[in-house]
């Protein structure tokens, strides 16, 4: 092989030609869905309607409600599947599939379910595929990673086709609110039957309805390409209103940064979540602007309860009162965040606004310092995960500890290292959050504070106080609404006290949104409701 | 040449049993359990358990790999923990968009690359050496995904012209995101070839340089050969040797390294799925990953050890 000039000429021309045909010659498929002109709305449906693109910052894990406990996968569910009871803007149930519900007795609740349901196979919905559900969820093989939202339940029984009752092992107040979470989401029963016969021939729980998820809900799933974007159409046969827009495709878009690119050039309509610090530039941004709202979540900082110092209830006070909370919230969130009194986000129902939480008192603080014995002060270490906002946070409570001469030493960790290491105690301090997912109190309180869930499944600061424990049991097993938030109430004033956590803030969710999307709502649990948008011309 | 391509592919054997090996102990050995984090945040001990049982992470390690590398090698990279679905599957599409990115980048920084080196080798010293030399450097030491989030602002986003520019009012060309169109390869493939173009450009420039001062190329011009075809044939094609080196390890470790660029224009690629899943814990998809890239790596320096052989018949490859 000789190289003369002209074969060089030849192999440039070449090289440069290939590239420009082979990029120009996409995939077609791939064209029309993550990465097309999406900005562009088609209105079959009379003016209203359109396709929606959520520009997200992670893909869905699985799309079987039992397959992984996370909010992309269950925002994306929530669009297939129906729960038989809803949660409404100010996180109190609604009917969903279920039309009505009442406690007969104690442990024993009945629910009436709607009538003239299809799924979207045209399989029917009635009592028995409501139980054939829940005993999946149930079902050790399955694995759930939400079973323990339904291990009360001690047997459900079908009275008609559209009456069921459901016993539980003792009193169970948050039962309904357990049902509203996404991990109930009903699935068509011949794929659930499709599912398991699939599992004898060695495949894993829920690979059949991950591949094709079918619900009941007013959209349907389409396509999905993993770690790309997943689509769902219209449901035209919903049983109630149909929705608005003609489809929903959910595309994956990591970075904060490459978000606000998409929604501002219209590739994505929605930018989920939007990044505190990027607010500014999405209002200085025409044809975009921001959406906030309420959350259920809350961000705290730990304490390791079973470390000293920390299982001196005198050095958490002294801490929690160290810290400004507003250097947190407006330096770090850009004020996106309501400082928080104690762990139950306020849009909870149970909320006590007459709770004061410890204040901002550094005096106080070096006072009970030294009545612990620290009057020096002492070393410790606060541990944090990769999150921008976290790490900021940690190196925020370390500068404002060295007030009070406690020297904090950051340490940042991968997301599985830090769940490992804060799952068996080997923390000092955490920075961390938890999101209220099934909007009961119950669930803003069990898991983080009650001994039996030490590590784990939630708690984490090692909380084991005997008084809370049965505050916490008694909460959860009081029918009486106003008897429980009274049972709570007590809850949260001695939660005050022990100070297990800083509670920081409650967030504010922020999306960014072009001005051509109406109708949206973003729930407290930070779900969209995406059945009356639509895309205006 | 056929014997010395049997060989080469054998010795590929024992490479990726090592690769194996390495890989599965090296995600065993890092804290973190996938079955916590499948299970959440928020899962009680017999839960966490369960999920342990059905992936069968109780089993001891020489078994798991056991059954690892004898599904492997009958083409079975097991499924993934955290979806569900096979490896393979999930391994497929990725695969020729990162081959694709990594090819495209490849050829436009080799073509920059080459361009710009010998101007600079044959004009060294000069006001375009220093140029493009300058311009290297900075090619060299921009992190690349701070050049992607530029190349978004400006050319996506786009900037608005002012209006005595005839025809074109905004910069608004090319798109944010994605894999597929021409408008939305160019971005990404810029932004990852300008490093490699920088380090070809630079590698070029030094090797030329070498050569040039050899007496072959003094003997050429004595014989009156044309000061091109001094250039290409008897300088550069000596001089390309270690420039296809670097290239074929450029390229091979853009393979498993685009993951900032997949991250920042949201390409569904090979990088982003390694990441993702090792911090999942997502074992053998991480597995099975590293083997296809490790494969595909041996495979480009095969070719790189072959090109030698057309660029310079002396090198004996048997």
């Amino acid at each position: 092989m000789k190289f003369t000039r002209k074969s060089m000429l030849f192999a440039a021309i070449t090289l440069i030609l290939g590239l420009f045909l082979a990029a120009c010659a996409g995939d077609p498929e791939e064209d029309d869905a993550g990465s097309s002109d999406n900005g562009e709305t088609s209105s079959e449906g009379g003016g209203e309607g359109g396709d929606l693109v959520i520009a997200n910052n992670s893909d869905a894990v699985s799309l079987d409600p039992n397959g992984s406990n996370d909010i992309p996968s269950y925002d994306v569910q929530r669009n297939i599947y129906e729960t038989l009871i809803q949660q409404d803007d100010n996180v109190e149930l609604q009917p969903g599939l279920a039309k009505s519900w009442e406690a007969l007795e104690d442990d024993l609740w009945e629910f009436e379910l709607e009538e003239g349901v299809t799924f979207h196979d045209g399989a029917e919905f009635n009592a028995e595929v409501v139980k054939k559900n829940l005993e999946r969820i149930l079902d050790p093989d399955v694995a759930s990673a939400q079973a323990s939202l339904f291990e009360m339940i001690e047997d459900i029984e079908v009275i008609d086709d559209h009456t069921l009752q459901i016993k539980t092992e003792y009193p169970f107040a948050p039962l309904p609110a357990h049902l509203a979470h996404p991990v109930s989401n009903m699935v068509s029963p011949d794929l659930i039957d499709e599912d398991y016969a699939a599992m004898e021939d060695g495949k894993d729980p829920g690979s059949v309805i991950n591949e094709n998820p079918i619900g009941t809900s007013y959209f349907k799933f389409d396509e999905w390409e993993p770690g790309n974007y997943v689509r769902l159409v219209r449901n035209d046969d919903y049983w109630g209103e149909n929705a608005l827009l003609d489809s929903v495709t959910f595309k994956v878009v990591k970075e904060d940064g490459t978000r606000i690119a998409e929604i501002s050039t219209g590739d994505s309509h929605i930018s989920n979540p939007l990044s505190p610090s990027d607010v500014e530039q999405v209002k200085q941004t025409d044809g975009v602007d921001v959406y906030e709202a309420g959350s259920v979540s809350l961000a705290y900082v730990g304490f390791n309860m079973q470390q000293e110092p920390f299982d001196d209830k005198r050095v958490r006070q002294a801490v929690s009162m160290a810290i400004d909370k507003d250097q947190i919230i407006d330096g770090i969130y850009e004020g996106f965040g309501v400082p928080a009194s104690g762990p139950v986000p306020s849009e909870i129902p149970g909320f006590d606004d007459s709770i004061a939480g410890l204040d901002y008192d550094v005096e106080k603080a070096k006072e009970l310092l030294a009545e612990a014995g620290y009057e020096d002060g002492f070393s410790t270490t606060i541990w944090t995960n990769d999150t921008r906002e976290r790490i900021d946070t940690a190196v925020n409570i370390q500068s404002q500890l060295e007030e009070i001469g406690i020297d904090v030493k950051v340490e940042e960790l991968e997301w599985g290292a830090y769940l490992d290491g804060t799952a068996n105690g080997e923390h000092d301090m955490f920075v961390l959050g938890w999101v209220s997912g099934t909007g009961d109190i119950d669930y803003s309180l069990y898991p983080l504070f009650h001994s039996k869930n030490l590590g784990d499944p939630g708690n984490r600061t090692f909380t084991d106080i005997d008084e809370l424990d049965d505050l916490l049991d008694e909460g959860r097993q009081t029918p009486d609404q106003d008897e429980r938030f009274d049972i709570y109430k007590e809850a949260q004033e001695l939660l005050v006290d022990e100070a297990p956590m800083i509670n920081t803030h409650y967030n504010i969710n922020l999306l960014g949104v072009r001005d051509e999307v109406k109708g949206l709502n973003q729930l407290p649990t930070q779900y969209l409701e995406l059945h009356e948008v639509y895309i205006e011309e | 040449m056929f014997t010395f391509i049997i060989r080469r592919l054998l010795q590929t054997i024992p490479v990726l049993i090592g690769v194996s090996i390495l890989v599965f102990s090296l995600m065993h050995l890092i804290p973190g359990d996938p079955a916590q984090i499948m299970a959440g945040e928020s899962a009680p001990e017999e839960q966490v358990e369960n999920i342990r049982e059905r992936l069968g992470l109780n089993e001891s390690l020489p078994v798991q790999y056991g059954k690892f590398i004898t599904n492997a090698v009958q083409g079975d990279l097991g499924s993934s923990v955290r979806s569900g679905r096979a490896v393979t599957k999930e391994i497929g599409g990725r695969f020729w968009v990162t081959v694709e990115l990594a090819l495209y980048s490849t050829i436009l920084s080799v073509f920059l690359g080459l361009i710009a080196g010998i101007v600079s080798a044959v004009r060294q010293y000069s006001f375009s050496d220093v140029a493009i030399m300058i311009v290297a450097l900075f090619g060299l030491s921009m992190p690349n995904f701070w050049l992607g989030l530029m190349l978004i602002q400006w050319f996506a986003m786009g900037i608005d012209l002012p209006s005595w520019i005839p025809f074109i009012d905004s910069t608004a060309w090319f798109k944010p995101s994605g894999w597929g169109s021409f408008s939305q390869v160019v971005l990404p493939v810029i932004t990852l070839g300008t490093a490699g173009a920088a380090i070809v450009a630079r590698m070029t420039r030094s090797s030329m340089l070498d050569v040039i001062d050899e007496d072959y190329i003094r003997t050429a011009r004595a014989k009156g050969a044309k000061e091109r075809s001094v250039i290409y044939r008897h300088a550069l094609k000596n001089a390309l040797i270690p420039v296809v080196t670097v290239v074929g390890l450029q390229f091979g470790a853009l393979l498993g390294g685009t993951i900032l660029v997949e991250t920042v224009f949201a390409i569904n690629g090979m990088g982003t799925l390694i990441v993702d899943s090792i911090q999942a814990r997502d074992f053998p998809v991480v597995q099975g990953t590293i083997l296809v890239v490790s494969l595909l790596f041996v495979f480009v320096n095969l070719i790189v050890d072959i090109s030698y052989n057309f660029l310079n018949k002396r090198i004996d490859l048997d």
